[in-house]
């Protein structure tokens, strides 16, 4: 094989590779001995095989004695400078040790608090994301339009389910849900086991992933008589979920009363589900008791559907926006979708538009969080920009013997980077500390899996860093170091003006906090003291859990011979949940319905209006002498204005099956349910045997009054537990969620507060001692101890009044779109703003007031020996 | 003996450098070697032993002339510094000492 050398040139990517990597000074000798080996190979091989060989001593010729350096001086100690970094950081924290602790504990305490935010703004964001189906699942919603007002409900009727599969292709499946839903006790073996249920369509276990333990999700609730229980009730009633299957249980509640055999279970839904419940049962329950369950003008059902992949969702809305025009006689509903797992974040709508939700409070502790942090962080900033000049000389020194100013950015990063390392990891033992605790005021069960988030924290942590040590790394390190070691840059007047911008930031963000956590909880105080119409104070209500609908009268006449007893009521379902809600009313004679209102529609018995003091403006309450009963109604002045009667006693209204109905009183307006409804249209109607009572205790003697309740009702009721709670406490149970929130804001407000002291502090001690030589001269001049007080003092208390200043709009902006949430609120008063204000100021003072007072009391021989 | 820290690998480079005289570059090394040793070697594991050797002061170094085999680049011709050739001996007394000191056995 004899190839003509001349033309052959060896390959070209390996010759670059050998030119780009070899030391200049050894590139000609080396590619030429490669050069001339690469003939020798082509007079033996072929060219193919030559090029091969040529590779493979280049690769060969790429060692570390023959390439370049990959830096220029070759020689810098990178293990040993960090070293040397490393101690000199150390050094810095021991020599300054207030600085350094101020530091860490801000930076560990926000860090902790920012922990726990993310912590649970992950979890609020994780709810109802878990069924499978996640992103095809949505929720049929209809806007109402009512008196000039929409109003946006989650339910529909019961029969939109069937015919939305029938007529549109895009939809894969759809399932009906009750919004009635049966609460009431279950009987398995002579006991009884409180439960919570849901009336499900059959394929309901194929639509919501609630995954079962035992049984097919196809089949578990195709028949009637069958049911499905939690895991978590399976293993209290049977013991286990194996033993549950087959049995029979009894179900009474004021819907049904029942027999049932448990065809399968399923696993307790988990903490992050919207929809809780013990027990799943065929919606042909409800049909059974209530045929409007069945009917396209009854709203009882709320309707999921699945989309096949890709449905264009905007489209499908427009298209079913007057579907319940089309199949009712009211064209007063508007249907349109929502993903379901949206719903719980974002559930609230106003005028038939989505206008938040939860999603309110997710933001605004997200918004707390990063303020906390940034607060942390000022607090960093400053006390380095404090000591800036301090570090000035280590600077130009560094400069002087050849530190480039990358070199000094990354020192001053590093600083930085580890001080927030070590506060991470004094956070996350702070947060595994007190967990439990924030898990009882938020009502989660969260847990701090370290793996999980170990990426965000890392990257948050650095973050910081790097935001913290920013300015001491980029504004320092660009000194000239002839300027500083000649002592002409050591005022930077710039530095200070900077240090007060983030004062400023800081006691703005804490004013804000303070005008916060006033509203929130005056909010709250408003909503437990504001005059609801009824009496709370001293009434207990307790439920009768008896399969039979026995005659309440005897148990009241038992009742009413207990001296501490002023009066006995009873109602069907529950005062506080208000879930009572009816429609089919008609007042106009002749038509059918009118309007299709939906009216609140509690069921109650005699002596109810007056056991909870409702107020009869006109006509007479329910009475056992008038012979009362399920053909007297007695509406609130909000029905009245409704229905525009002019005389409202005696009016018939015709209602569904029922016939006509005689309204015999009206009761002043009072507040059904929580503050967040307003007062709206409402009809008392009259249910003799309602089991859920209502007792007045004469105030002073509740106690002794209440062990002789619980005697009778025990006695009465063989075999139930008396289980009663206080009508006030229930109340309050309704602002949960407020509840909730005013205490993580008061917490979070009180760390944010703190954490700015700690920087005010810190920046106090630094002022006062760089002022120190001032002082002493002016107390030589004789200056007075006050006046040196409020020399110190003026500076900051300037800088504190900017930021209220700033502060208050913002405030009032905030807390007035959060008091929008509410139908009723508190008025914004000035005095709330004058607080925040005063008390920042105070705070402030408080906070500087040790160092200042320590300033003045210098001894001026002392501080100016030295010069 | 101290101070002169020569390879085994380095030690054959260096002799060779030493036998080949005027020729002594790169590829003429590595083609003595290679009959000698009957292995093939590799132009960087010899490059890089006549550059650590440079480094230690056993090789001195001039350009010579390009032909045209080599793409018009120039050979590098490397010759023994006399201190080399004081290690070279050195190494050669120790062997040869080692050599007379060692009991008959081994050899036969």
């Amino acid at each position: 094989m004899d190839n003509q050398g001349q033309h052959i040139r060896p390959p070209r990517w390996p010759q670059r590779l050998l030119r780009f990597f070899l030391r200049k000074e050894y590139l000609e000798e080396i590619e030429g001995d490669i050069d001339e080996i690469f003939e020798d190979f082509l007079e033996h091989n072929s060219v193919k095989k030559a090029r091969g060989l040529y590779s493979r001593e280049v690769l060969k010729a790429l060692r570390p004695a023959l390439t370049k350096r990959l830096t220029k001086t070759g020689k810098l100690n990178y293990l040993s400078m960090l070293q040397h970094n490393l101690l000199i950081t150390l050094r810095g924290f021991k020599k300054h040790k207030t600085t350094f602790l101020i530091n860490l504990t801000g930076l560990s305490t926000g860090l902790a608090a920012a922990l726990l935010i993310f912590l649970w703004v992950k979890d609020e964001r994780s709810v109802d994301t878990f069924h499978e189906k996640d992103d095809q699942l949505y929720w049929v919603m209809s806007n109402f339009s009512i008196n000039d007002d929409v109003r946006t409900w989650d339910y529909t009727s019961g029969r939109l389910a069937e015919a939305f599969l029938e007529d549109f292709p895009e939809i894969e499946d759809v399932v009906r849900v009750s919004n009635v839903r049966p609460r009431g006790v279950i009987a398995f073996n002579e006991n009884y086991f409180e439960a919570l249920g849901l009336f499900v369509g059959q394929n309901f276990f194929e639509v919501l992933t609630y995954d079962l333990v035992i049984g097919n999700p196809k089949e578990v609730v195709q028949n009637k008589s069958s049911v499905v229980i939690s895991e978590a009730f399976a293993a209290s009633v049977f013991g286990s979920a194996e033993n549950a299957i087959g049995k029979i249980v009894a179900w009474e509640n004021r819907l049904f009363d029942k027999e049932f055999v448990v065809s399968g279970v399923f696993k307790t839904p988990p903490p992050n589900a919207s929809k809780q419940f013990d027990i799943a049962l065929s919606y042909e329950n409800l049909i059974e008791v209530d045929p409007w369950a069945d009917h396209w003008n009854g709203s009882y059902a709320q309707t999921y559907v699945v989309f096949k992949k890709g449905t264009d969702i905007e489209l499908f809305n427009t298209k079913i926006a007057d579907y319940l025009t089309l199949n009712t006689d009211s064209d007063r509903f508007e249907l349109f979708v929502q993903q379901y797992s949206k719903n719980y974040l974002y559930g609230t709508y106003e005028s038939g538009i989505q206008t938040g939700g939860r999603i309110e409070n997710v933001r605004l502790f997200t918004l707390i969080g990063i303020f906390i942090l940034a607060i942390a962080c000022i607090n960093f900033m400053n006390l380095s920009t404090a000591q800036a000049s301090k570090k000035l000389k280590e600077v130009g020194v560094k400069k002087a013997i050849g530190a480039n100013r990358s070199a000094l950015i990354f020192q001053f990063l590093g600083e930085s980077i580890l001080l927030s390392l070590i506060a991470l990891i004094i956070s996350i033992g702070l947060v595994a500390l007190v967990l439990p605790q924030f898990n009882a005021i938020s009502g989660k069960a969260l847990e701090l899996q370290l793996q999980e988030y170990l990426l965000p924290i890392i990257s948050m942590i650095i973050l910081t860093g790097v935001f913290a040590g920013s300015y001491p790394a980029f504004y320092l390190s660009g000194f000239k170091p002839v300027a500083v070691l000649k002592g002409k840059v050591s005022n930077l007047r710039g530095e200070e003006w900077i240090r007060k911008g983030l004062v400023i930031v800081q006691f703005s963000l804490s004013v804000i906090f303070i005008i916060g956590v006033i509203v929130i909880n005056k909010q709250i105080e408003f909503t437990q003291n504001k005059d609801l119409g009824y009496d709370r104070e001293a009434i207990i209500t307790f439920r009768e859990r008896g399969k039979a609908r026995k005659n309440p009268q005897p148990f009241f006449n038992e009742l009413e011979k207990i001296s501490g007893v002023l009066s006995t009521g009873n109602m069907s379902g529950d005062f506080l949940s208000a879930d009572d809600s009816y429609s089919g009313f008609s007042w106009i004679e002749g038509t059918k319905d009118d309007d299709n209102h939906l009216f609140w529609s509690p069921m109650v018995g005699y002596d109810f209006i007056e056991t909870l003091g409702l107020e009869v403006v006109e006509g007479r309450s329910f009475s056992r002498e008038f012979k009362d009963g399920t053909d007297r109604v007695i509406l609130n002045e909000s029905a009245v204005k409704f229905m525009e009667l002019q005389n409202p006693i005696g009016t018939k209204i015709d209602f569904a099956d029922e016939g006509p109905l005689e309204v015999i009183g009206v009761v002043k307006d009072f507040q059904y349910g929580s503050l967040h409804q307003k007062i709206e249209p409402l009809i008392l109607l009259f249910r003799r045997r309602g089991k859920q009572y209502l007792v007045k205790l004469r105030p002073g003697a509740e106690l002794d009054a209440f062990s002789k309740i619980e005697k009778v009702f025990e006695e009465m009721h063989p075999g139930q537990v008396f289980n009663a709670s206080l009508l006030a406490d229930d109340y309050t149970s309704l602002y949960d969620t407020e509840n909730k929130v005013a205490d993580l804001s008061n917490y979070m407000a009180g760390i944010a507060i703190i954490i700015s002291c700690l920087g005010l502090f810190g920046l106090a001690a630094f002022t006062a001692e760089r002022r120190t030589k001032e002082i002493g001269i002016r107390k030589i001049l004789g200056a007075s101890q006050l006046a040196i007080m409020r020399l110190l003092t003026s500076m900051f208390t300037r800088t504190v009044l900017v930021a209220v200043v700033l502060a208050l709009p913002i405030g009032y902006y905030m807390v007035d779109s959060w008091l929008q949430n509410f139908a009723y609120s508190i008025e914004l008063e000035w005095w709330i703003f004058a607080v925040a204000g005063v008390s920042a100021l105070l705070i402030a003072w408080f906070t500087i007031g040790f160092q200042t007072f320590k300033a003045t009391r210098i001894n001026p021989a002392q501080c100016l020996r030295n010069e | 003996m101290k101070k002169t820290k020569l390879g085994e690998f380095e030690e054959l480079v260096l002799m060779t450098v030493v036998v080949l005289q005027e020729e002594a570059y790169g590829v003429e090394i590595k083609r003595e070697l290679e009959d000698r040793l009957s292995e093939t070697l590799s132009v960087g594991s010899i490059q890089s032993a006549l550059k650590r050797m440079e480094e230690k002061g056993f090789l001195t170094s001039e350009f010579g002339e390009a032909t045209q085999k080599r793409g018009g680049k120039r050979k590098r011709i490397y010759s023994a510094t006399p201190y080399a050739h004081r290690v070279l001996k050195e190494m050669k007394d120790v062997r040869s000492q080692l050599w007379a000191a060692m009991p008959n056995v081994a050899t036969s």
